[in-house]
């Protein structure tokens, strides 16, 4: 899905408060106009930036992996060089609101020491070891090199840091535009979706695994950063228009790898879902599923998992507390529970020839309904619910006294609510005109994809309003926080107290309000 | 002088015209359903304004009744006095006086949840909960399967009560495989009450204004009273 309109604004707002107004305009740019080339970019960016402050930004905004840069191979036989252009990362930026939902999982899974190093990486972008080490003796409580070396081992291991991703790849020209048109309906049948831009992008920076999870990482003067041993044709590569070199020469530089803690949290998310719908027992059935198949998800968007046996199943099962309670048979019920349909829940779990799959889809789209409908209720209140649970459930054009019908909503009233929704997007309409009939008829229909990218835009509305509410709060009492607070006594005290409330519910209404936009755009 | 009159051709037996006897005709042919003006025009190709007349001088004799019709605000059937008006016209069973009988069908949803907790075991086919109206003592909770149906129904949308196939096994041993079975959704969906979406628990979710509002035009989340409200410690 692409950026939407308030997508861009809360993007826009995360870079000025990271990296200030200049950034931001830069990173704005991008994010409306598509690839440029730096130059261009010092054309058109709002405000008069020059080209070199221009190329110190890209180098910040590449350094924490917000932009990347590529160029694309001249046509056959044409002797001009290709031009480096830059994209921005959308999804890397708004990612950039949620560190913290990062570091959690790694505390979860490695401990602090691990987390620490994280956090390291995530508010600096990129980071050698060397410099993890440094950064660690000049903090207040040093763990040492080794504890560095180690944890940053593991965090690798566990593929949630990687090599940064080759600076500049080369994309050809050749598998670009119509051509693949051309290739007809029953190749395009065997062909994966086309790709987008920046899909291709980035799939040319990436470096095959055993590069970007190496095992080895000590210095090692051959192999060391990223794009000596990517795709790159030879003599392809060329020395880089701004230049990368932050750590050390022949250094390994590392940084968050995002597609893998997106992963985990998307995992997450699936088994509180199970949890919540289904119970505890299931959801450590579907934990452990998830831990068989994950090794085998080639993206973060996987719709199914790897079909799995239920040896397999409860063998990793048995590894946790919670699992070794649970016997074989309660563990096939739970199955059996998970592949069970109902107006209410579909399977989410696919049984087929003993092997069991797990439907990712599935489970999300009830959280994504879940998410429309709470909505739907609030705004719209409980009739509007009935006629959107039912049209959601039809799927297809129903004419207004159809709905009211289905929905023993008054018929008087039933246009009304409809028309409230059609106008804020959450509802599609048609009109049908019948000869001999002098009002055309209304038909109405719930188009999930129109409702997600509806919702999406207002909710990352929402979280720009949460932040800039947060800020007015904090400004607004901007004397007040600076006294210490066991200094203040009696209404102060109180105020202080007030605005603590304030920030807290702001905080944590966000960081909600991101599961809800992680659930609609990433997951 | 007495001015001629153009001389009514009036029907010797029932004291109406000929426009009139064909206009009752038609209407009476239409039973529950009667036909507006703009059918009686079309079908007896008689001019409007005499149409109008008959139309009138039917009801005065009380021939006929005009019925409003609830799908089609505006336009007006007419129907002969002998009929009832059919459900399209009346907007069906749960209208009375052309208005949704709320309070019949809310009460009705409330036995439907009360029998569903009742019954220990909790997968509950049509038929059982039919079985409850159809004995009920009074006549006013008598319903029909397909109105028990639709109240089922209703509640499914409500996100209350959940339909599940039968499968033939534990839950359902009491129930033929492949049929339509209802039981509470339960506290695990919040029995009703929609559970609060990440969204839909911020002002902003809830908001009729979002489309209005910017960061710092007229509706703002610095000014906003919803927020002021929300944030109120
Ligand atoms: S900030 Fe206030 S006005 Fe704006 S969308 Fe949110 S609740 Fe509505």
């Amino acid at each position: 899905m692409t950026a939407t309109e308030f997508g861009i604004v809360y993007a826009v707002h995360i870079i000025t408060s990271h990296f200030g107004s200049v950034a931001s305009k830069v990173c704005e740019c991008l994010l409306r106009r598509g690839p440029l080339s730096s130059r261009e970019i010092s054309r058109l960016a709002e405000s008069d930036i020059n080209h070199t402050k221009v190329k110190d930004i890209l180098y910040l905004l590449i350094h924490h992996n917000c932009v990347q840069a590529f160029s694309i191979d001249p046509p056959d036989g044409s002797e001009s060089k290709p031009t480096v252009q830059y994209i921005a990362l959308f999804r890397n930026i708004i990612h950039g609101a949620r560190y913290n939902k990062f570091s959690k999982v790694v505390n979860e899974e490695l401990g602090s020491q691990c987390s620490g190093l994280l956090d390291g990486l995530l508010s600096n972008g990129r980071l050698t070891l060397e410099q993890l080490i440094d950064r660690d003796r000049d903090s207040k409580k040093p763990m040492g090199s080794e504890v560095i070396r180690d944890s940053l081992q593991k965090l690798v291991a566990a593929r949630f840091i990687e090599r940064v991703p080759s600076p500049e790849p080369v994309l050809g020209n050749k598998d670009e535009g119509p051509a693949q048109k051309k290739r007809g309906a029953k190749a395009s049948k065997i062909f994966k979706e086309p790709e987008s831009l920046e899909e291709r992008i980035l799939e040319a920076a990436t470096p095959v695994d055993a590069i970007r999870f190496p095992f080895i990482f000590e210095q090692d003067s051959s192999s060391t950063v990223a794009d000596d041993d990517s795709n790159i044709p030879e003599g392809k590569r060329k020395q880089p228009e701004v230049d990368y070199s932050s750590g050390p020469s022949n250094e390994v530089i590392w940084r968050p790898n995002f597609e893998e803690l997106i992963r985990r949290l998307r995992h997450k998310a699936c088994v509180e879902i199970v949890k919540e719908r289904r119970d505890e027992g299931c959801a450590n059935v579907m934990k452990a599923m998830l831990e068989v198949g994950r090794s085998q998800e080639k993206k973060a968007k996987t719709d199914k998992s790897v079909p799995m046996s239920m040896g397999s199943i409860y063998e990793e099962l048995i590894k946790t507390d919670a699992g070794r309670e649970m016997t074989q048979a309660r563990v096939e019920a739970c199955l059996e529970q998970l592949s069970a349909t109902s107006s209410y829940l579909p399977a989410f779990v696919i049984e087929s020839d003993d092997s069991y799959i797990v439907d990712f889809k599935s489970i999300i789209s009830v959280a994504q309904k879940d998410e429309m409908e709470s909505v739907v209720m609030r705004r719209y209140g409980k009739e509007a619910f009935r006629m959107f649970r039912y049209l959601s459930q039809e799927d297809r054009f129903v004419e207004t006294d159809k709905i009211a019908d289905a929905a023993l909503t008054e018929k008087k009233d039933t246009p009304q609510i409809l028309l409230k929704m059609w106008r804020d997007g959450y509802l599609h309409m048609q009109k049908l005109a019948v000869t001999g009939v002098y009002m055309p008829f209304l038909l109405w229909k719930v188009n999930k994809l129109i409702v997600s990218r509806q919702m999406l835009d207002e909710m990352y509305h929402a979280s720009l309003n949460l932040s800039l509410r947060l800020t007015h709060e904090k400004d607004s009492e901007k004397e007040l926080l600076l006294l210490p607070m066991e200094k203040l006594e009696g209404a102060l005290k109180e105020r202080r107290n007030k605005y603590r409330a304030k920030s807290v519910l702001l905080t944590s209404a966000s960081f909600k309000l991101d599961d809800a936009i992680l659930l609609f755009h990433d997951f | 002088m007495s001015k001629r009159k153009r001389p009514e051709p009036k029907s010797s037996s029932s004291g109406i015209n000929e426009d009139e006897k064909n206009i009752l005709g038609l209407i009476r042919s239409k039973q529950g359903m009667g036909a507006t003006t703009y059918e009686m025009r079309t079908a007896t190709k008689i001019q409007p304004t005499l149409v109008t007349r008959a139309v009138a001088s039917l009801k005065k004799s009380n021939l006929i009744k005009e019925v409003p019709n609830m799908n089609n605000k505006g336009i007006k059937h007419f129907l002969a006095v002998e009929f009832q008006p059919c459900k399209e016209l009346t907007g069906g069973d749960w209208y009375i006086d052309g208005a949704l009988d709320v309070s019949k069908i809310e009460g009705l949803k409330e036995i439907c949840v009360r029998i569903l907790e009742r019954l220990k075991s909790k997968v509950v086919t049509l038929d059982v909960i039919y079985s409850y109206f159809e004995k009920a003592s009074s006549d006013a909770d008598k319903l029909s399967r397909e109105q028990t149906r639709e109240i089922l129904k209703n509640l499914v949308l409500d996100n209350v009560v959940m339909e599940v196939k039968s499968n033939g096994l534990t839950d359902f041993s009491a129930t033929r495989i492949g049929e339509i079975c209802y039981k509470l959704t339960g506290k695990k969906s919040g029995g009703g009450e929609v559970r609060d979406g990440g969204f839909a628990s911020v002002p902003c979710g809830a908001c009729p204004h979002i489309g209005l509002c910017t960061p710092d035009g007229v509706i703002s989340p610095t000014t906003c009273v919803y927020f002021q409200k929300w944030l109120d410690f």
